[in-house]
């Protein structure tokens, strides 16, 4: 059996070293490039949403060097997202490839489905996947750890690009990394690292909060590489979603009731009182709720995107002292044009962050 | 009396006969937008974010030319009729989209519409509704009843008298003139959302254009529910969005019932749409090769494009019916 799974940022990283260790032949897709997305658009519907056509085209690229089972989350999450798996098939199987499309329903069944999509996928026993999704998320929470600090280390770094560089180093050592002593290792090692990239500490940088829509925030391809440049800038990114804390609500039982979510969404409530599906909830409510932390906020959406436009309507109805970018991903978006949006956004947050700076210390003086 | 005002978007088409009996039963009076026009549209997108759907924004400017003519707006919340189908986002979050792009709208009477959310709930949120207009919850209840009985009569009238959804409501409002006969050689039918199918002014009259070409046009809501649900399954195995059938159960429901040509009419922006087409799309290609046409309309789309494209989707399919006869 040869499985392939898209790519959607850390999680297939994450997914892939799980095959290997349960003794799944996988293929792993080649790198999102340029290729990946012209396929896709070219076999997609037009006005479908960016993720659809990135994942359709990573699909075409894994059958092509021979994958014969399709790994696609599905299920309800009251957007286009549960569709994509039944079109997708649709469209390969007119390709022309052989494969079976194995599906996962991560809203209806949680944690159970993965584990009983590696169950079905491999001789292994119950105990072994468990085990096997345990040892996963615990890389992936890694993963999340080492990245908060390359986010913080990129802003202040004095050779631009030491953090990125040590990042992927990481996320290799980490996805090899045979048991949980020697997971904890590499993780402790690589946070050392970074700890030792030559930084102005004195540079206060300021902090932009990403928000917005779920694959978009996560897959580096499709939003240009965002975070790292903000990095060059001087910028240090606060992104609103990591893999580990997503998993932590949605794929478990929540016996508390209580969770980041729920903050989100009471936050939200004044403006928007009800789920749109999506991550458009939560985008207004962190509108809301990150005003006190960051000196401005990035919105990134997919082009049509349903809950993230309805979300985009809103939240310039919330009148807080935040400033306000929306960056809309499509596939006919340009580098150059988001990087001169980016330093023009930048520029104004840092003035505005000076003339605050400013402005106390001329309280003070009184 | 207090006024209610509802516009003429969206939902409007399926259930204004409804929304009329009940509130003009607990004595309100009901007031609708003009049809759309030009400043509608103008309005309505100069207010929303340019990705959002053409309906949407034509739903705000409707919203805008009835915020001075009545006391309440009337924006439902419409998030799952069925079990495990959920509606667009659109619908989901428009009363807190209206509330927030349309400042002057007076206060909005928002209801959230939930059938698998059980019945309780459902009843408490009508009576919720009700409570603006009398305390009394049997009022309210017989109000319900009234209320169905009317939708019920305005299906009945589409699907037996094969009427399309603006004539029903005329002639339930007793303003009809007569049913338009319809002498076409040629029957094509159009699959979309009533909202974009029946409003004129964006789709540029693509119902009387093609009724002077002399092609009978069919709509959804001529097929019964139950064909409707048939079609979804065979489709597309289960009910994704609440308003599916009127675009995979309807094209499935004609491709196989003898139909010369299908029009997908799509408005820009649409998410449900953009996969529902084209799962249509394929199948019309695969059952029958049935000519399949998709027209994407945004509120630029220039009307002479329409037009030339209709045209020779017409000729096309005049031109394979003589090759056959031949």
């Amino acid at each position: 059996m040869r499985v392939a799974t898209p790519h959607m940022g850390n999680i297939s990283i994450a997914l892939n070293t799980a095959f290997r260790e349960l003794g799944i032949g996988n293929i792993v897709p080649p790198p999102n490039t340029r290729r990946t997305l012209s396929l896709g658009v070219r076999y997609s519907p037009e006005t479908v949403c960016l993720p659809f056509k990135v994942t359709l085209g990573n699909f075409i690229e894994a059958l092509e060097l021979g994958a014969d089972t399709l790994v696609m989350p599905a299920g309800r999450g009251l957007c286009r997202f549960g569709y994509y798996a039944k079109l997708q098939e649709e469209i390969l199987r007119e390709l022309g490839y052989k494969f079976r499309m194995a599906t996962v329903d991560l809203f209806g069944g949680k944690i159970f489905s993965v584990i009983r999509l590696f169950k079905d996928l491999s001789n292994a026993s119950y105990l072994k996947v468990i085990s096997v999704v345990r040892f996963g998320l615990a890389k992936l929470a890694a993963m999340d750890e080492v990245e908060r600090v390359v986010h913080q280390v990129r802003a202040v770094e004095i050779k631009k690009g030491t953090a990125s560089k040590l990042f992927k180093e990481a996320l290799t050592a980490i996805s090899e990394a045979e048991d949980y002593s020697s997971l904890k290792r590499i993780k402790a090692n690589y946070l050392e690292k970074l700890r030792e990239v030559p930084a102005n500490h004195e540079a206060n940088p300021i902090k932009v909060g990403v928000i917005g829509e779920f694959y978009v925030l996560l897959e580096p391809f499709v939003n240009m590489d965002i975070e790292v440049e903000l990095g060059k800038l001087g910028v240090e990114v606060k992104r609103s979603i990591f893999v580990s804390e997503w998993t932590k609500f949605s794929l478990f039982l929540n016996f508390f009731g209580i969770t980041e979510k729920e903050k989100l969404h009471k936050a939200a409530e004044p403006w928007l009182r009800r789920d749109v599906g999506g991550d458009g909830w939560e985008t207004v409510g962190h509108k809301v709720l990150d005003a006190d932390h960051c000196d401005g906020l990035i919105h990134l959406t997919p082009f049509t995107c349903m809950p993230e436009t309805i979300a985009q309507n809103i939240l310039p109805s919330i009148k807080n002292d935040v400033p306000l970018l929306t960056i809309v991903c499509d596939e006919q978006m340009g580098k150059a044009g988001m990087l001169t949006r980016l330093e023009a956004f930048v520029d104004l947050l840092k003035r505005r962050k000076a003339r605050k700076e400013k402005y106390q210390k001329f309280q003070q003086g009184f | 009396m207090i006024r209610v005002g509802i516009p003429r978007a969206l939902v409007y088409y399926q259930y204004y006969p409804m929304w009329k009996a009940f509130f003009e039963y607990l004595g309100a009076e009901v007031v609708v937008s003009e049809p759309t026009n030009k400043e509608v549209v103008a309005s309505g997108s100069s207010r929303t974010v340019a990705e959002t759907c053409l309906p949407t924004k034509v739903f705000c400017g409707h919203v805008l030319s009835l915020a001075e003519k009545c006391d309440y707006m009337f924006i439902p919340a419409i998030r799952s009729l069925q079990k495990d189908s959920y509606n667009c986002a659109k619908f989901l979050g428009l009363p807190d989209l209206v509330r927030a792009v349309v400042p002057e709208s007076p206060p909005i009477l928002d209801i959230d519409i939930d059938i698998p959310g059980g019945k309780r709930e459902l009843y408490l949120n009508i009576y919720r509704l009700g409570r603006h207009f009398t305390p009394n919850p049997f009022k309210v209840r017989k109000a319900v009843k009234v209320a169905l009985d009317a939708h019920q009569a305005y299906l009945n009238l589409m699907s037996t008298k094969k009427l399309m959804a603006p004539q029903a409501i005329e002639e339930i409002e007793g303003r009809a003139n007569g049913r338009r006969e319809n002498h076409g050689d040629l029957k094509v039918a159009l699959i979309g959302h009533p909202y974009v199918i029946y409003d004129d002014y964006i789709n540029h009259r693509l119902i009387s254009r093609l009724e002077s070409m002399r092609v009978s046009v069919l709509t959804p809501e001529m097929i019964p529910k139950e064909d409707l649900e048939r079609y979804v399954i065979k489709l597309v195995g289960r009910h994704y969005w609440t308003y599916e059938d009127e675009v995979t159960g309807a094209g499935g429901y004609y491709i196989e019932h003898g139909i010369d040509g299908i029009i997908g009419v799509m408005p820009f922006g649409c998410g449900p749409d953009s996969l529902m087409m084209e799962v249509v799309k394929r199948y019309a290609k695969q059952a029958g090769n049935t000519p399949f046409m998709l027209l994407s309309i945004d509120e630029h789309t220039a009307e002479a494009g329409i037009i030339t494209r209709l045209e020779a989707f017409v000729d096309m399919i005049r031109r394979g019916k003589r090759s056959e006869k031949g």
